[in-house]
């Protein structure tokens, strides 16, 4: 215990970090998620074939995979990345498929004849989507966009293979340098913390989307569900 | 002088994967005039309705708004002549996340008929016209069925069209509300609106149609006055439909 109230500071230092890379990467995956949620239900067969073959495919390979691809890739096109770069820009690639699913699952629910009798007032298509889709969409996809931001706090321990100190990183940290100085390895307890902490953290937003959910029901056909995938990092 | 009429269509040809839903069919409607199209289930009626204001693209035929051809194929073309043209569906189809009030401003601001001022007051008076003022700030879904089909119905005059096309806007309602809807198209009517109605409601069509146009397959099959329909059709197929539905 002592342990860590030891390294109290630098184990909040990961966790800012920690916070800090999944709300960058939640506001680019927000921003991505829209963007190929879109394409995925244009008129055009090219733009939902582009939607269709990014969500594969980021869907598809292993995030850690995608991640070091990223930051060992960057590099031989001339970008060399950070570590928090290459993350960030992984992460976001990652949930941006999840999170379009998400939104396309959100366009979708929104029953055609909304858009039909928008066509009917001689409204144009942008100003259909801009405000009669979107904003029925956003409110079913507010549960599970919670979901994927918890499933994103998780995954961001993936960062800490390509080096970002960020709070998974520096609880091993920790370890290496406890065992190296006491000669006792506090793995147990040092990973049994961090273990409980992001379980407290992912634990709360399920439960906030859980809830956000059963209102939704509760305002019953007002607005429609949409399922919430399950993303496996 | 005659007028142009206010729409008409010619050799309208719509095929659904190997559906003939239209099959040739030439049909006008005059200022001023009531149209009432009868016919069965799956005959057309609804395709036809949508072909007059480009919601179906027909594969055949012209379309003609004003006088003006249409370019059936043109989206632009059609939304600019939609805002003459008022649509009321079958399932109301209110915009549930706006209120009565911004349902009926949306479409007159975003296409510049109206500023928002223009267009609140406006909404004003129509929510008057159909007896719910009271509810201009409500939600569609504090509405009863027939309450929100006439808020959809205000939503479509606020464009102030020049005609009117009503699918079956009773089909949806319960017996008690159904009244309170048609008592509103008989004043329309009265007004002077221009309208198209697809209609399963015999008596309300015998009593403000000025033309009845009996639909069979995607065809034209007899068109006349109501009494000339109701009580002596020529046709077979019309004293068939007629005879199963009085
Ligand atoms: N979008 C569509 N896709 C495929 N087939 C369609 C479509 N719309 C209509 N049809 C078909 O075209 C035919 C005519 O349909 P339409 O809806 O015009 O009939 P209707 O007279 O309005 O019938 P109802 O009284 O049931 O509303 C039917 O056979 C129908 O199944
Ligand atoms: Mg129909």
């Amino acid at each position: 215990m002592q342990l860590l109230l030891d390294n109290s500071w630098i184990l909040l230092s990961g966790l800012r970090q920690t916070f800090q890379l999944a709300v960058v990467t939640l506001a680019c995956v927000t921003v991505v998620s829209v963007l190929i949620g879109m394409l995925s239900v244009a008129r055009y067969r090219w733009a939902r074939i582009v939607a269709i073959c990014y969500v594969e495919f980021f869907r598809d390979i292993p995030l850690l995979v995608n991640m070091l691809f990223v930051y060992f890739g960057a590099p031989l096109l001339g970008l060399p990345l950070s570590p928090y770069g290459a993350a960030l820009i992984s992460l976001t690639l990652w949930g941006g498929a999840n999170g379009a699913e998400i939104v396309r699952g959100g366009i979708n629910a929104v029953p055609r004849h909304q858009t039909v009798s928008a066509v009917a007032l001689g409204l144009k298509p942008w100003e259909i989507f801009r405000y009669i889709v979107l904003p029925q969409a956003l409110l079913p996809i507010l549960p599970p966009f919670t979901g994927l931001f918890a499933n994103l706090v998780q995954a961001t321990t993936l960062a800490s293979l390509v080096g970002v100190t960020e709070f998974f990183r520096i609880g091993g940290i920790i370890v290496e340098r406890t065992t190296l100085q006491e000669g006792h390895s506090p793995a147990f307890l040092v990973y049994g913390f961090v273990l409980v902490v992001y379980f407290v953290i992912c634990s709360l937003l399920t439960a906030l989307s859980r809830r956000l959910e059963r209102n939704l029901q509760r305002r019953g056909g007002r607005v429609a569900q949409v399922a919430t995938p399950r993303e496996s990092v | 002088m005659s007028e142009a009429p206010v729409i008409r269509v010619r050799g309208l040809v719509k095929t659904f994967q190997g559906v003939r839903a239209l099959d040739g069919v030439d049909f006008e409607v005059a200022h001023g005039e009531v149209v009432v199209v009868i016919g069965q289930s799956g005959s057309g009626k609804s395709t036809l309705i949508r072909c007059l204001n480009g919601l179906v693209e027909p594969d055949a035929g012209e379309v003609l708004v004003g006088g003006e051809a249409v370019d059936t194929h043109s989206q632009a073309d059609w939304r600019r002549l939609r805002q003459r043209i008022g649509m009321v569906f079958q399932d109301y189809a209110l915009f549930p996340h706006l209120t009565v009030t911004r349902n009926i401003t949306l479409a007159p601001v975003r296409t510049g008929r109206a500023t928002q001022a223009e267009a609140e007051e406006l909404a004003r008076q129509l929510l008057e016209r159909v007896r719910l003022p009271e509810k201009a700030a409500a939600y569609p879904a504090e509405l009863s069925g027939g309450q929100q089909q006439r808020v959809a119905i205000a939503r479509a005059l606020a464009m102030r069209p020049d005609a009117m096309l009503f699918d079956e806007p009773t089909s949806a309602l319960d017996p008690e509300t159904i009244q309170e809807v048609l008592d509103l198209m008989r004043e329309l009517a009265r007004d002077g609106m221009t309208m198209v109605i697809v209609s399963h409601e015999m008596g309300f069509a015998r009593e403000v149609a000025d033309r009845v146009v009996f639909i069979d397959r995607g065809r034209v099959v007899e068109t006349g006055t109501p009494d000339a329909i109701f009580r002596n059709a020529r046709e077979a197929r019309t004293r068939d439909f007629l005879a199963k539905i009085l």
